[in-house]
């Protein structure tokens, strides 16, 4: 019994949902395709940065800009010869010889929703507008996607993804799986890793229950399902009764429990994560794809933010009187270099950083110029994504933007593009179509960057 | 650079002139069935969207002329090679001599290759605006049922061009099975994968013709059990079934048909009382009175209301609170007082004015562009998805993109005064706050895209408006929407009160109805789309028409002979319960209130008129909105009942065996600690139990095993006495044996 279908199964089941043209051979062709394609990362630790970081204040800085462009804070040699970043990331600094930038990512969508839409879908929104919603016509995300086409079986989830909801007034789609189907869900909580007592309510037996009640209740239930011949003949009947018996299994004891369980980590190494949710967050990552998960997506903020130094994203625009170089230096930099960097180290010395792709990224950047409110804002037309582990070159640059870092003047990067190199590097074909509630064929992915893979 | 391309093209052009008298090959006939054939304009290769590889061609050639322009002039005419033909990009990857991600399409001993490389040797040339079309495909046999030991049948393509001449086109016809039951190979050949009923689509340039085609055991010595028919209904199945040689299943018992006809009524089950009562009831004909009694109850107009409240996008975001609460009660309102469903449409099309005022005004609230309103009245009343010819003509029926400009035209001439919408969220576009009023209004008509003329209105696949109709022209569109004579409304709204009723729509998903989609039983569509009609588009009168067939009450246990019957109504269809059904049936047997957000406690979910009354981060959900929502309810956002998911997920069975249900179990007052306390004898507070949950007895090993568990929890008890009073023990027992009977699959699933 693993937690989810196996992918023939899954295929069959699309099939019988009437589409037309597509047939038996053409599927099975796609999952040949699918294993052709030499597997370099088995898991993918996405983070979202949401809000929009920005490129010149991170990993793409412009010192010779001038000072209505360039960042108040100065660039710092790192461990990759010819690249620099941030002064306010030293401890990221020693890390670059290690990991991959895009520094042309690109589109056109200038609104958190659309923009985070595509960042999490790598599809391009049908406009770039506030009012899409969240509904069954858009786009899955990527660990729906990988949870449709290559499910785990090894008894664990897929796809996770905490700790937060995106949302900016309406919640952004493609965090979840849409027209793929609820079982291709990512087993998402908002349960705080960096509370005292985090634990997931799934994973725990109902207060007052002991395990032989729950034994006692799962037999009732069995001797009641003999009474009749439903688990013979319905699928669907069958189906849900071994759902039970993963979920018993789980709740008892279970690799999946132990996954989840970070009381388990040595204080020393909480500390060194940090200890804010996003700090946890990443530690959990860790342990999830440590013990099998695929895909684990955590969120950087529950807002896009931008005005408090204890918490949101990255959305940094001045706005009330606030001033963005007085927030990103004393809250979001310093997070990302405290875990960042300690989460590649980690994974680094437990042998998982070849076989794990960290993708860091946000939906957009920020513009060139600064506003007049000594800030800046959404700039989707150039940005910086970093990619380490799972297959990808260390101490590399792809792309080149210009000298503001305000458009890409060599090897632009769009969204689907950066989604069929992490689907690559999983071992999908990026050239693989799913089907929508209107049997429209959709291709997962664009085109690979096949520069970042070592 | 420049200069070359110009000397370039004018050779080729200097061809092109050249081969323009009438030649063998017919672009648009000869060479365009052989892309459709080699699947080069398929969905899923150049024909998708956004083509592949740099090529686009039209879906599955729906435009010969662009495709022309494509293959001959697009990027600098590098894909084709006049004056050498077999160095022709199109034929060296389709052959695969050069990389093509689709693959090596066709040989070069092929027809296919022949035929394109003699086409590029008379220079390629252009599609003729006279050409002959092809008025209609006639395909041998139209149906067929194949008996094992046959697992194969072949069909005969006929194509009937416009000047009445006629070619046998089955080699270069193309092929494609409705589901994966059976496969068909390139000369349209079909073979059985497994038993069961498919269809062959087949399709010749614009033209395709649907052939049903049943895969069935032997059954040498099948004899029909000749079951009684109790009404029309069972002579059209059971006419199906004996064709296929399938006995349907026998009747359900009594305890099965009582619990589903309240759960397909209502949205709940009986009590004990009731279930007792009918089960033991001797009267023969108790079966249609129980029908007639539910039918008359208030609860059902809160059940169906809610399947209409999920298509007619009833939700907050949009309608504001109070406009939910004024579009639902309208909606409720219109079941209860039996208004006929041709009047309920009529007042949802000419809907205007406030919209809390004149609710019905609602629909138009929710579907604000012309677009969507042509799109969502097709989908609702007609069964028909117009989405796909929005960019495209449809690739699997008759609709083309000047159909579905024409009729979304028709929802033009409306607008919306929009009082001072305080949204809650200034950044939340979707939100709309307070009243607004529907207007008709003088507005443009809708552009085609492509040609960016206005359009004309015209009813779907029907005439032009005319003059005298334009002026009240949403009441034109009602009238033709619900005539009589309009078919496609009166099936649609048949198959709806099928659909909810069998689980299975004999069109399936009831907004596809569609050429090559056909209804898996067209004569009992028909019979019960007159049925719609003749009673006056009475859904009551429809709901026990249904109800009291044989096929309604047929049992849900196959038989050796219909095992494999998917489409048929052989047997009725084993289904999970709809999210707000089990959470009710839940509340009903342990006595006790779910709580929503937003609502006084004792609201039962089936009665919840929209989807979240107050927002995520003004109030957390309470248990019962997470079950909705785990179980599938939907958000309403899409006009479509496939937003409901009634699928099973581990998450399901994590609610169910989780915190919220134990707490429920455990409530202070719920029923079963009052049965604990009335009902002394173990046995009979486990018949109560019984028949609480599942309408029935226990049988005699769930009796001795649910004794056996309370008298291990005593023996348990009396050591332990400190800690458990006997009181207590039983308790225990109870609500233990209670969560089994409540996540048994007799419990979740109806059959």
């Amino acid at each position: 019994m693993t937690l989810h279908l196996p992918n023939r199964r899954s295929l069959l089941r699309a099939g019988g949902a009437g589409m037309l043209g597509l047939s038996l051979p053409k599927i099975l062709r796609g999952e040949e395709r699918t294993s052709a394609i030499k597997s370099r990362a088995k898991s993918v630790i996405f983070l979202f940065q949401w809000g929009g970081p920005s490129q010149l204040d991170t990993f793409d800085m412009k010192p010779d800009a001038p000072d209505t462009v360039r960042s108040p804070y100065g660039p710092i040699a790192t461990s990759a010869p010819g690249i620099q970043i941030c002064e306010l990331m030293p401890e990221m600094s020693k890390w670059m010889d290690r990991v991959s930038l895009i520094r042309t990512m690109t589109h056109k969508m200038k609104n958190h929703a659309s923009a985070g839409y595509y960042a999490l879908s790598g599809h391009e929104p049908p406009s770039d507008d506030q009012r899409l919603r969240d509904s069954l016509d858009l786009y899955p995300a990527y660990g729906s996607v990988v949870d449709h086409l290559m499910p785990n079986t090894n008894g664990m989830p897929t796809f996770v993804a905490y700790p937060h909801v995106m949302r900016d007034g309406s919640v952004v789609p493609a965090q979840h799986a849409s027209f793929l189907g609820k079982q291709h869900d990512p087993l998402f909580f908002l349960e705080d890793p960096n509370a005292r007592d985090f634990a997931l309510p799934e994973l725990s037996l109902p207060q007052g229950l002991s395990v032989d009640r729950l034994q006692r209740r799962r037999e009732m239930q069995k001797l009641i399902d003999q009474q009749n011949r439903m688990l013979e003949y319905s699928n669907q009947a069958r189906g849900f009764d071994q759902y039970y018996q993963r979920a018993i299994s789980m709740l008892t004891s279970d690799n999946v429990r132990k996954a989840f369980d970070l009381s388990a980590e040595k204080e020393s190494i909480r500390d060194r994560y940090g200890r804010t949710t996003y700090g946890q967050s990443c530690l959990l990552a860790r342990r999830l794809v440590e013990s099998g998960v695929k895909f684990v997506t955590v969120y950087f903020s529950n807002s896009i933010g931008g005005r408090r130094i204890d918490s949101g994203g990255w959305d940094t625009h001045g706005f009330d009187d606030t001033r963005m170089y007085k927030i990103v230096d004393k809250y979001h930099l310093p997070i990302t270099d405290q875990t960042l960097p300690t989460l590649l180290n980690d994974l680094e010395q437990r042998g998982l950083l070849d076989e794990t792709l960290v993708v860091w990224m946000g939906e957009f950047g920020r513009t060139p110029d600064i506003n007049k409110n000594s800030s800046r804002d959404h700039w989707p037309q150039c940005y910086t994504a970093l990619l380490a582990g799972g297959g990808v070159k260390g101490g590399y640059v792809y792309g080149k933007s210009d000298t503001h870092a305000r458009f890409p003047i060599e090897n632009p990067v769009k969204p689907e593009d950066l989604a069929a190199t992490i689907y690559y590097l999983l071992g999908i074909d990026p050239l693989t179509e799913i089907y929508d509630l209107d049997h429209r064929p959709l291709i997962i992915g664009g085109n690979v960057v096949k520069d970042v893979i070592a | 650079m420049r200069r070359v391309l110009v000397v370039f093209l004018g050779t080729f052009l200097a061809h092109i002139a050249f081969a323009a008298t009438p030649t063998p090959i017919e672009f648009s006939v000869d060479v365009m069935s052989v892309l459709s054939k080699a699947g080069c304009n398929a969905g899923t290769c150049h024909g998708n969207l956004n083509g592949k590889g740099g090529l686009k061609l039209s879906l599955r050639g729906q435009d010969p002329f662009a495709d022309y322009h494509t293959l001959v002039f697009a990027s600098r005419g590098r894909r084709v090679t006049v004056n050498a033909p077999e160095q022709s990009l199109i034929l060296q990857k389709a052959t695969g001599q050069v990389p093509h991600r689709g693959g090596a399409r066709f040989r070069s001993d092929s027809k296919a290759y022949k035929l394109l490389k003699q086409w590029l040797e008379l220079g390629a040339p252009p599609p003729s605006k006279d050409a002959l079309s092809v008025t209609h495909l006639k395909v041998e046999p139209l149906q067929a049922i194949v008996r094992d030991p046959n697992d194969s049948i072949n069909f005969k393509v006929n194509a009937v061009f416009s000047d009445g001449t006629s070619r046998d086109v089955t080699e270069s016809a193309c092929y494609e099975m409705s589901n994966l039951l059976a496969r068909v190979d390139a000369n349209g050949k079909v073979t059985r994968a497994k038993f069961g009923e498919s269809t062959l689509i087949v399709r010749y340039l614009d033209q395709q013709v649907p052939v049903p085609i049943a895969f069935t055991e032997s059954r040498s010595s099948f004899v029909w059990d000749e079951p009684a028919e109790f009404n029309q209904i069972d002579h059209h199945v059971f006419q199906k079934l004996r064709r296929l040689k399938v006995n349907p299943s026998p009747i359900c018992s009594d305890s099965v048909f009582v619990r589903r006809a309240y759960q397909d009524v209502l949205g709940r089950i009986p009590t004990a009382a009731e279930a007792r009562q009918f089960v033991h009831d001797e009267s023969p004909g108790k079966r249609n009175q129980l029908i007639d009694s539910l039918l008359s109850r208030d609860a059902m107009a809160d059940y169906w209301a809610l399947k209409w409240a999920d298509m007619l996008r009833v939700e907050e975001k949009v309608l504001d609170v109070d406009g939910v609460d004024a579009f639902h009660d309208w909606i409720r309102a219109s079941i209860a007082d039996a208004k006929p469903i041709d009047q309920f449409v009529r007042d949802l099309i000419t809907g205007v004015g406030s919209t809390f005022q004149q609710p019905a005004a609602n629909f138009y609230r929710a579907n604000r562009d012309p677009s969507t309103r042509g799109e969502t009245a097709a989908r609702l009343f007609l069964g028909t998805r117009l989405q796909c010819a929005k960019c495209h003509n449809h690739p699997f029926d008759r609709w083309t993109q000047d159909d579905y400009y024409s009729w979304a035209t028709l929802f033009s001439q409306l607008d919306y005064e929009v009082g001072e919408n305080k949204r809650r969220d200034k950044l939340d576009k979707n939100e709309f706050v307070g009243d607004q009023t529907v207007v008709v209004s003088k507005q443009d008509e809708v552009r085609h895209p492509n040609t960016k003329q206005f359009v004309t209105p015209k009813f779907l696949g029907g005439k032009q408006l005319i003059e005298s109709q334009a002026e009240q022209r949403l009441g034109s569109v009602a009238d033709w929407v619900t005539s009589p004579e309009n078919k496609m409304f009166a099936a649609t709204q048949a198959n709806f009160v099928w659909y909810h009723l069998m689980g299975t729509g004999l069109v399936d998903p009831i907004d596809d109805f569609r050429l090559t989609n056909p209804a898996s039983n067209p004569a009992l569509l028909n019979f019960l789309a007159d049925e719609m009609v003749q009673s006056g588009f009475d859904l009551r009168a429809m709901m026990r028409l249904v109800m009291s067939s044989r096929t309604y009450q047929l049992a849900s246990e196959p038989n050796q002979t219909n095992v494999n019957d998917e489409f048929s109504y052989s047997r009725v269809v084993t289904r999970r319960l709809p999210a707000e059904v089990l959470l009710d049936m839940q509340s009903d047997v342990l006595g006790t209130a779910a709580q929503f957000a937003g609502y006084e406690s004792g609201m039962r979910a089936v009665q919840i008129p929209g989807v979240r009354r107050k927002r995520l981060r003004d109030e957390r959900p309470n248990g019962g909105d997470r079950f909705l929502q785990t179980f599938g309810k939907p958000e309403r956002i899409l006009a479509c009942d496939c937003e409901r998911s009634n699928g099973t997920t581990l998450k399901q069975v994590f609610v169910l065996m989780g915190e919220s249900l134990n707490r429920r179990l455990a409530e202070d007052g719920n029923r079963l600690q009052a049965l604990v306390d009335d009902i002394d004898d173990d046995a009979r507070l486990v018949d109560e139990l019984y028949w609480t949950a599942l309408s029935r007895s226990p049988t005699e090993v769930e009796l001795s095993a649910a004794l056996q568990m309370f008298r291990t929890e005593k023996r348990w008890s009396s050591i332990e006495s400190v800690f458990q009073s006997p009181r207590t023990a039983r308790l225990r027992v109870t609500e233990d044996l209670v969560w089994a009977l409540l996540n048994a699959k007799e419990f979740l699933f109806r059959r």
